[in-house]
């Protein structure tokens, strides 16, 4: 047993060391993986600013010798990538939009109402989730043709949307769930109707989970490459995973406007993420709304 | 403000029933209180007047008109949660305006009516703070301030007492004693406290097991328990029970046997009933007082102006509430006996009252 005050203190300093170290490996560790995560974009900006002859350079230097711009010009001159932009764009923002009303209305059912197959329903979605994302190219694909909407935007927007559906229901199941019914009760006293307490109660209180779902349908549909391979086959309609794609010849791959490219297109997403990051961490970690 | 009336209200839950056969009258401007233990049915019968739950079988009238297939908006009651329910991302103002906005009220008359509910519930300056920076009582006024604005027919309150600590539930019980003096209102009050249940309302229904036990004032239940049930519920401490038999106008059990007042009906196989305060030590005065028995006191609490003898009677145990005064100790022997006049008689059957 412990007990003289020397004791106590000894403890307590050992108990401070432990506390120590141990904080000194996590932020060793946390720091090796942000370093791991920034290589890429590092070598990214850097490729982006060499000059035409020093592409293959095994130099680290972040702003290379000769640095120059003329990359990112020729992306634009040499081309269409602002439409290619622009196309990522009009998808990714009806997808967003849609998959979170969707899911902000399906998930709502789910925590709310009980109806046969509710739990059969939550489980099934959770299996969707385990099929990997090449196997349902090929049915995907023949959903789409049968749809007639091959190389539109329609149809891609309705495969992101489904795709990334079961997740956002799932986020934000969970949240509703959190939050009192007898909220939604005294709004029905008070004088809405059943959807009048959803809309006017429910969703204001539910914003970091919507935030984290729009996020994810955004992230998702902003950076897929593979199902657009698929769907979309002119040249108009390409978004911009499958325009740089397109710079990637058999013989020569233009890698400084590749790299200009990919630079420009993570950037929104990255300020996206910084900006929301507060909201995301406290959607994902806080519980209740306690009244 | 209005009637309500339930007639041979049930609920059932796939298997479960709640509710059976519920009827109550409650007139205009009463404070009808719904007390029981918990799963009584008290809050699911509360829900259903509401709206918020549906009807199995039976009629709800509010105002003589049966509104069991109205939505809650269309009832005109309003409810007072037990977690107060206040929506987090509203003002205190906001909150309480929730109700009028949405009947389309101008401006001014929400104003008005918002302020002069504020007025009454002391909370003029909370009226731009969230619920988040309220304190428990403060949130339940909020509540109640909510409830008052929409002017309904009638107010429902669900417990809304049961989250504050003692001292500040004493405060707001005398606060909606005050609220249904000024307001005349019709109130229904759920509660499973029984001094909220004998001081706030006019009336009580006294519930169990999903049946209504006994209807009528806080003096008919405490003085004149319908049942045993009714009696062993109401009042505190709880009545002592001992189970015995009638015979020729007197009582016998195993440890006591004593002449019963005059006119008695009662015989055969009872549970007598006696609340703590009529059971009395080392008093002699005949005519009033059963025949004394030696009783052992086991444990002696003082609860300030009184004090509780836990004493022992032959095999039988039963709590006394005597006079602070009163200086026994733990193993002294008294003599003990019961006020004929508090004697409340059960059928050990049936446990109806009989006398």
């Amino acid at each position: 047993m412990v007990e003289t005050p020397q004791e106590v203190a000894a403890v307590l300093a050992a108990h401070h060391r432990r506390q120590a170290v141990q904080a000194v490996l996590i932020h060793a560790a946390l720091i090796g993986a942000c370093l791991i995560c920034l290589y890429p974009l590092l070598r990214m900006i850097s490729v982006s600013l060499r000059p035409g002859d020093r592409l293959i350079s095994t130099d680290l230097a972040l702003i290379p010798a000769g640095a120059s711009a003329s990359s990112y010009l020729r992306v634009f001159k040499e081309t269409e990538f602002l439409l290619w932009l622009w196309n990522s764009l009009v998808i990714t923002c009806v997808t967003s939009f849609i998959g979170v009303s969707l899911a902000a209305t399906g998930g709502y059912a789910f925590s709310r109402f009980k109806f046969p197959g509710n739990k059969l329903g939550l489980t099934l979605l959770l299996g969707t989730q385990m099929i990997p994302a090449g196997m349902l190219l090929l049915p995907l694909f023949l959903m789409i043709m049968r749809l007639g909407l091959i190389n539109t935007y329609l149809g891609m927007i309705v495969a992101y949307s489904v795709t990334s559906l079961p997740f956002s229901i799932w986020i934000l199941k969970g949240y509703y769930d959190t939050i009192p019914r007898s909220l939604e009760e005294a709004a029905l006293v008070d004088g809405t109707s059943r959807f009048g307490a959803f809309y006017r109660i429910v969703l204001p209180l539910s914003t970091p989970a919507l935030s984290i779902a729009f996020l994810f349908n955004f992230t998702q549909a902003w950076n897929e490459y593979l199902v657009a391979r698929v769907v979309l086959c002119d040249a108009q309609r390409y978004t911009w995973t499958l325009g740089l794609f397109e710079l990637q010849g058999q013989y020569l791959t233009q890698w400084g406007m590749f790299a200009a490219g990919s630079f420009m297109v993570t950037v929104p997403v990255l300020l996206i993420f910084l900006y929301s990051s507060k909201w995301l961490i406290s959607g994902l970690t806080l519980g209740g709304v306690k009244g | 403000m209005a009637s309500v009336t339930l007639r041979r209200i049930s609920k059932r839950y796939q298997e479960a029933t709640v509710l059976r056969e519920v009827s109550l009258d409650i007139a205009d401007r009463e404070f009808m209180i719904l007390v029981g233990p918990s799963g009584c049915g008290k809050s699911t019968l509360l829900r259903m007047i509401a709206g918020l739950e549906e009807v199995t079988e039976g009629d709800i009238l509010i105002d003589g008109k049966v509104v069991n297939h109205l939505a809650p908006r269309d009832r005109e009651i309003a409810m007072v949660f037990q977690d107060y329910a206040l929506y987090p991302h509203m003002t205190v103002e906001e909150n309480m305006s929730f109700g009028l906005r949405l009947r389309g009220l101008a401006k001014a008359e929400i104003d008005r009516r918002v302020d002069e509910a504020a007025a009454v519930l002391q909370i003029k300056d909370l009226l731009k703070r969230t619920p988040r920076q309220l304190s428990g009582g403060q949130r339940q006024r909020v509540a109640i301030g909510r409830a008052i604005v929409r002017k309904p027919k009638a107010f429902l309150f669900d417990e809304p007492l049961s989250n504050l600590d003692a001292k500040l539930r004493e405060e707001m019980r005398i606060e909606i004693a005050k609220l249904h003096q000024r307001l005349g209102a019709t109130i229904i009050y759920v509660t499973h406290d029984q001094v909220e249940a004998m001081t706030l309302g006019s009336r009580m229904a006294v519930m169990n097991g999903g049946i209504i036990q006994q209807v009528g004032t806080p003096a008919e239940a405490f003085f004149r328990p319908a049942n045993h049930f009714v009696a062993g519920f109401i009042g505190s401490p709880t009545m002592n029970f001992i189970d015995g038999a009638v015979a020729g106008g007197m009582f016998k059990s195993p440890d006591m046997g004593f002449k019963l007042p005059g006119g008695t009906r009662a015989s055969g196989p009872v549970i007598l009933g006696i609340r703590p305060e009529g059971v009395c030590v080392n008093k002699t005065d005949g005519s009033s007082l059963s025949e004394p028995v030696p009783a052992a006191i086991e444990v002696v609490e003082l609860l300030g102006y009184k004090r509780n003898l836990y004493l022992k009677a032959g095999e039988k145990r039963l709590l006394a509430t005597v006079d602070a005064s009163f200086d026994g100790k733990p193993g002294d022997t008294v003599s003990m006996s019961l006020q004929l006049a508090g004697i409340h008689l059960f059928d050990q059957e049936t446990k109806g009252r009989i006398g």
